[in-house]
């Protein structure tokens, strides 16, 4: 078993090539495009069987979009996306609604995603009616069963999710995603929006479910620490673009990017010795609007180590040794 | 719920008895007369006698208490009376509300009035109904689409032309020009068999689809609004995202949640039945309950106009509350204790 | 029964062809009324829609024709000085019934329905609303089963108030027996279906909407009416109701048709329908200060005391503004098919109506020019005529109301032809009509020179409204400038002949009367008639009979109304 598993977890699980979202922007009376959004533009990466990626940057960079249009609830603007050795961009229709008993998402805001009128037995148990051919009282078994794994007590099925705590409605957000037993999770800022007390069981809920069934996560979060926490490899992403990949040890250790560098630098040390030397990397000016990005580099305009060529030129995303990704100039 | 609607009825009674007191007084101080309309040859001592026999001589208070004995405590007793067969007290000689032009019961006027108003209003509030909530889906889910700019010009249009204009170009068109409907309502029509019942259809055609259309052009608007609310709600991506078909999204998350304001709107405008659609009433000759309001109100007769706007307030009142009591029942987040 | 039964003669001579018709043979008859139904006791409405509505069901002793005649209903001889049935001291008036005269339940009609109307109306808590018929009435006996006496308190030249039209008409003592006083309103049943002589019966009444009759089974006419049911709508607006029977011939015939002239006519182009009117005794007149309304004058402005006006008390002057007026152009423009020209003040009923003045009727600028020019009123250098430094400059004042406006301009342009200036003036019609004390903008104050508005008389008899010119009603500080006489007319021979009529009581008599002093007033000038307006109807092509009236009901004659065949 452990050997299998290891051997998957060489495998591929999630190949994303040049994916794109932009956002046409309307004006006026006849509604005549002006522009575009480049939430998320042109980024690239895998995900192995069993691990999770962290994708971190600033609120509005662009993570959601990424993590929704990986899912197909956008429809991407260009790029591709391999799940499983299957191209989720090119499907439709029924094909595509098959495939999505295989990728499920949790929500940042637990309370505006479940449906205010379905009880939460009848929220965890649609996606069985859509997709199995349970019957009745199997559907019941099934997600009384979810409940109790995500740690609630089964009989709530019959309540409204507005009778229960954010922290408990994340869990039935986490307990409708596993409903239909699938390989992949975006898990978007699922404990942004809940109490500090409460988000580690969330996090551990969220890895003891990823031991239990061999879960692939995609982890989005605004907050480096966090991350750190559960994530194996982990990205960062300025402006819909990803700036800076590596595994964790590598990123907190020796960050390349400035960027990368910036955000790490205004993370509380554990250790009070490192905390008393660390030193804030301010940056200056506000973030571009993905409307109307500089051109070169994305962070041109804040880099503090910026050259002429970064104003000219946009980075490339390229591989470092050690398997480690990312788009600078200044970086060798 | 039970003791939320038995108390909010219990305080429906004050705030009852406040308005009917209201609109007493306020007909009583509008300046017109019962006597108004009488030709000038009619000398001003048969004028005083005529208001005499209309009960106006008496003090204000006396009127108001008398009208309040008669709507409250006789007409119930008469209603109890006619539909039980018996006779309770002295049912002769026990006063009942009186329209001063007619000289007869009002509420017999009101029932009669009833099924007319009724059908032609009921059935245009239905078929409103039926019209808006597929243009108001259709376009909040294609916003912006050919479907949604016609849907909003022509609801726009629908909503700012006034029906006497639609009714009037309708019976121009359809009556006078093509001669396919009539355009006045026979309210002595009745229905016995196929022939009849066609008639009954074709009268009813116009004052029912003009009014319908007014009413789907704002209830359409409403519902889209309401289904773009909820378009956008994270809940609706969780269901995308739980592979649901795209009808059961907008079938059953996205339209239930939507219905639910749209159905307190049109539990709201419920009453409206009842009231009448005075001018296309008129237009069309339907003859039911706004009709019987606006000649009351020009012919100064008073006790059928307080009577009519009383039932109004206590039909506003009413469906308040069901409107209430709808919205707790449908949307589970709202509990009344 | 002799004058009815002729009148049937001619009805049937002239509409029912060869063969005689028969009752309940033209199926139904629609007809509109815009202003719904409310009840259908005349005595406790005063709506003209009420009344007439009644009208088929419940009938007077006597109507009145087309021309304003009487005509006997439910007798056979109008009671008259002559035949014995007034009274010579004219205090009194005796009508005896018809023989064989039934209810529509089949009982008799009997003096004690019609004694018994008079004191249903009188009831002091009965709130009738026709009890001005019955003014100075003392009693009403019962002579016997077929004949009853009026007597009155005092002398009245006049009897025909009691039992005479459509707003007196007789009831069923037993059905309304119980109703007397205070109980009348509460008689819902009978005043919904009163039982009645009439030519048909109320078979279904949806107050303020809809009355259905069929035809009465004991109508005195066996033949008559030719309908076997009428509906009688109500609801909505004139125009669609002309809509309705012009246009769509979806009712036989629509009442009271206040609609543009141009829209009635290009309604009735459609050629389902015709459009008829009635004339009664609405006059659209001009009156002429013969007073001085000179601001100067002061307190004495428009008075008899501030003397005669300074050219207009010249009776060419006056002539010549009538002969001016083209009458018909004012109809064609403002009135279509409500008005027609006329040179009367007195136009109707035709017994009362004068032919003497009728050269008006054509418009004559020469002869108008040369009768300014023989009484030396020349064209000064700017035009306008001035005679010893006096210049015809009219201010032309009446109330605010389009069709009145046009009227003016049209008038000011062929006076300013003739050289007289004109300045127009319109004032609001609550001012105007108010007679506030304190405004100087009544037409009873008359501080102008000519105004322009419309009177009339209620009924047929011309009596009082003549008097309107006796040289004790000129309007004045004195009496709060109450009076009626707005010419500021005073002739002692016009008020010796409103003497005499207060006293004369044969009909042909009082006529004459009023034809002498209608045109003492118009040969004089003291008011210029202009139009006689008159009320529109509209009627199907394919019905027959309509005779229309504004003397009586309009529906009078519905027992003679039929099918085109
Ligand atoms: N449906 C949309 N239409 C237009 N712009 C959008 C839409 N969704 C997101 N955006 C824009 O894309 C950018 C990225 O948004 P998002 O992915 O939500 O950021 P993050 O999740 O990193 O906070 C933001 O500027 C946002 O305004
Ligand atoms: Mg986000």
């Amino acid at each position: 078993m452990a050997a299998l598993a290891s051997t998957e977890s060489l495998q591929l699980m999630l190949q994303v090539t040049g994916l794109s979202m932009h956002f046409p922007v309307y004006k006026g009376l006849m509604r005549r495009q002006i522009g575009e959004i480049k939430a998320v533009d042109d980024i690239s990466f895998h995900i192995m069987r069993g691990e999770t990626l962290g994708l971190v940057g600033e609120s509005g960079c662009g993570k959601s979009t990424a993590g929704r249009a990986l899912l197909k609830l956008y429809q991407p603007t260009s790029g591709r996306v391999e799940l499983d050795g299957t191209d989720v961009t090119a499907l439709e229709g029924e094909d595509l609604r098959r495939i999505r008993t295989d990728m499920q998402m949790i929500f940042q805001d637990p309370q505006a995603c479940l449906n205010p009128r379905m009880t939460v037995g009848s929220i965890i148990a649609e996606p069985l009616d859509e997709h199995t051919r349970l019957s009745r009282r199997q559907k019941r078994q099934k997600a009384r069963e979810l409940l109790d794994a995500v740690g609630m007590n089964p009989d709530y099925e019959n309540r409204y999710p507005h009778e229960f705590s954010g922290g408990q409605r994340q869990r039935i957000g986490i307990a409708r995603a596993l409903a239909l037993e699938p390989k992949f999770i975006v898990c978007d800022e699922p404990i942004a929006a809940l109490d500090v007390s409460i988000q580690a069981q969330v996090v551990n809920l969220l890895e003891d479910l990823q031991q239990q069934h061999q879960l692939t996560y995609l982890f989005i979060s605004h907050d480096l620490s966090m991350v750190r926490h559960i994530a194996d490899r982990i990205a960062v992403m300025y402006l819909g673009k990803l700036v800076e990949l590596a595994s964790r040890e590598q990123l907190y250790q020796s960050p390349q990017h400035p960027y990368t560098k910036a955000l790490l630098s205004a993370v509380p040390e554990p250790d009070p010795e490192k905390e008393a030397i660390r030193e804030r990397i301010i940056l200056q000016g506000d973030v571009p609007s993905p409307a109307n990005p500089p051109s070169g580099c994305n962070f041109s305009t804040r880099c503090p180590i910026a050259q002429e060529q970064c104003m000219r030129e946009t980075p490339a995303w390229r591989e470092l040794e050690g398997g480690r990704y990312i788009a600078c100039h200044m970086v060798q | 719920m039970f003791n939320y609607t038995i108390r909010r009825l219990l305080f429906a009674i004050p705030t009852l008895f406040v308005i009917s007191f209201l609109i007493f007084a306020i007909l009583d101080l509008a300046p017109n007369d019962p006597t108004g309309n009488l030709p000038l040859t009619i000398p001003p001592e048969v004028r005083e006698n005529i208001r005499i026999s209309l009960g106006l001589g008496e003090p204000f208070p006396i009127r108001y208490l008398k009208w309040c004995q008669q709507f409250f405590i006789n007409e119930p007793l008469n209603l109890i009376e006619q539909w039980f067969d018996i006779s309770i007290g002295d049912s002769e000689n026990r006063l009942r509300v009186q329209s001063w032009a007619t000289r007869s019961p009002v509420v017999d006027l009101i029932v009669e009035r009833l099924p007319q108003t009724l059908w032609v209003l009921g059935l245009s509030y239905v078929i409103g109904i039926l019209i808006a909530i597929p243009i108001g889906v259709i376009s909040a889910y294609k916003q912006y689409s050919i479907f949604d700019q016609i849907g909003t010009f022509i609801s726009m249009v629908g909503f700012s032309v006034p029906t006497f204009f639609t009714g009037l170009v309708c019976i121009v068109f359809f009556s006078s020009t093509l001669g396919w409907f009539p355009s006045i309502y026979d309210t002595t029509h009745e229905v016995t068999d196929l022939a009849s019942f066609w008639f009954q259809v074709k009268q009813m055609i116009m004052p029912v689809m003009v009014l319908a259309l007014f009413n789907a052009s704002q209830l359409s608007r409403f519902m889209r609004a309401s289904m773009l609310d909820n378009l956008s709600q994270d809940y609706v991506r969780t269901a995308r995202a739980k592979g649901l078909k795209e009808r059961s999204v907008l079938l059953i998350h996205v339209l239930r949640n939507s219905l639910i304001p749209v159905v307190t709107v049109i539990a709201l405008g419920l009453p409206q039945i009842f009231a009448g659609a005075i001018i296309t009433e008129q237009i069309f000759r339907v003859n039911g309950l706004g009709q019987l309001l606006i000649i009351g109100i020009q012919g100064a007769d008073i006790p059928l106009v307080q009577t009519l706007t009383f039932i109004f307030a206590v039909l506003i009142v009413l469906f308040n509350l069901i409107a209430d009591i709808l919205y707790g029942m449908l949307d589970p987040r709202i509990r009344y204790e | 029964m002799k004058k009815a039964l002729l009148c049937t003669a001619v009805a049937a001579g002239l509409f029912a062809g060869p063969a005689m018709a028969e009752r309940g043979t033209d199926g139904q008859l629609k007809i509109l009324y815009w202003q719904a139904v409310s009840i259908l006791n005349p005595f406790l409405s005063s709506g003209t829609k009420d009344i007439e509505a009644a009208s088929a069901v419940i009938e007077p002793l006597a109507k009145y024709n087309e021309k304003g005649n009487m005509v006997a209903i439910l007798v056979d001889e109008i009671p008259t000085v002559e035949n014995g049935g007034v009274s010579e001291d004219l205090k009194s008036i005796t009508w005896k019934l018809s023989d064989g005269l039934v209810w529509s339940d089949g009982t008799k009609v009997t003096s004690a329905d019609v004694a018994f109307t008079a004191a249903y109306c009188m009831h002091p808590e009965g709130g009738c609303a026709q009890v001005s018929n019955f003014t100075d009435v003392e009693s009403v006996e019962e002579i016997d089963e077929s004949t009853v006496k009026v007597n009155f308190s005092v002398a009245k030249p006049f009897p025909y108030g009691p039992f005479v039209g459509t707003q007196s008409p007789i009831l069923n003592k037993a059905q309304f027996a119980d109703c007397m006083g205070a109980k009348a309103p509460e008689c819902t049943d009978a005043n919904f279906g009163p039982i009645g002589t009439g030519p048909f019966m109320v078979s279904e009444f949806k107050a303020n909407d809809v009355v259905s009759y069929v035809a009465n089974p004991n109508y005195r006419d066996p033949a008559k009416p030719a309908f076997a049911s009428v509906i009688l709508k109500g609801g909505g607006d004139a125009a669609s109701a002309a809509r309705s029977v012009l246009e769509t011939g979806e009712f036989d015939y629509a009442w009271n048709l206040q609609v543009e002239p141009e829209i009635l006519n290009q309604m009735a182009s459609a050629g389902k329908g015709k459009v008829v009117s009635s004339y009664g005794t609405s006059v659209e007149r001009l009156m002429v200060n013969l007073s001085n309304p000179d601001p100067a004058l002061g307190d004495k402005r428009s008075t008899l005391e501030g003397g005669p006006h300074p050219f207009l008390s010249d009776i060419a002057v006056r002539k010549a503004l009538s002969l001016a007026i083209d009458r018909q152009t004012l109809v064609d423009v403002g009135y279509g098919s409500a008005g027609q020209v006329t040179c009367n003040v007195l136009p109707a009923p035709e017994i009362y109506a004068s032919t003497a003045n009728d050269a008006c009727k054509t418009q004559d600028m020469d002869a108008a020019k040369k009768l300014l020019d023989d009484a030396g009123w020349v064209p000064g250098g700017d035009g306008i005529r001035a005679k010893d430094g006096v210049r015809l400059s009219i201010l032309y004042q009446t109330s605010t109301n389009s069709v009145r406006q046009a009227t003016q301009a049209i008038i000011k342009q062929w006076w300013s032809e003739l050289g007289i200036e004109t300045e127009l003036r319109n004032i609001d019609g609550g001012v105007f009509f108010g007679g506030d004390q304190s405004s100087p903008d009544t037409f009873q104050k008359f501080f102008a020179d000519i105004e322009m508005y419309t009177n009339n008389f209620d009924g047929t008899d011309p009596e009082k409204y003549m008097a309107n010119w006796l040289c004790s009603d000129i309007p004045s500080p004195a009496d709060q400038w109450l009076g009626s006489n707005m010419p500021r007319y005073c002739n002692p021979e016009y008020d010796a002949l409103v003497a005499k009529m207060g006293s004369t009581a044969k009909l042909e008599d009082r006529a004459a009367l009023a034809k002498q002093m209608n045109d003492m007033l118009m040969q004089d000038v003291a008011i210029i008639p202009l139009i006689h307006r008159g009320g529109v109807s509209a009627h199907a092509n394919s019905l027959e009979g309509v005779k229309m009236t504004d003397w009586d009901s309009e529906l009078w004659n519905i027992a003679d109304w039929k099918r085109a065949k």
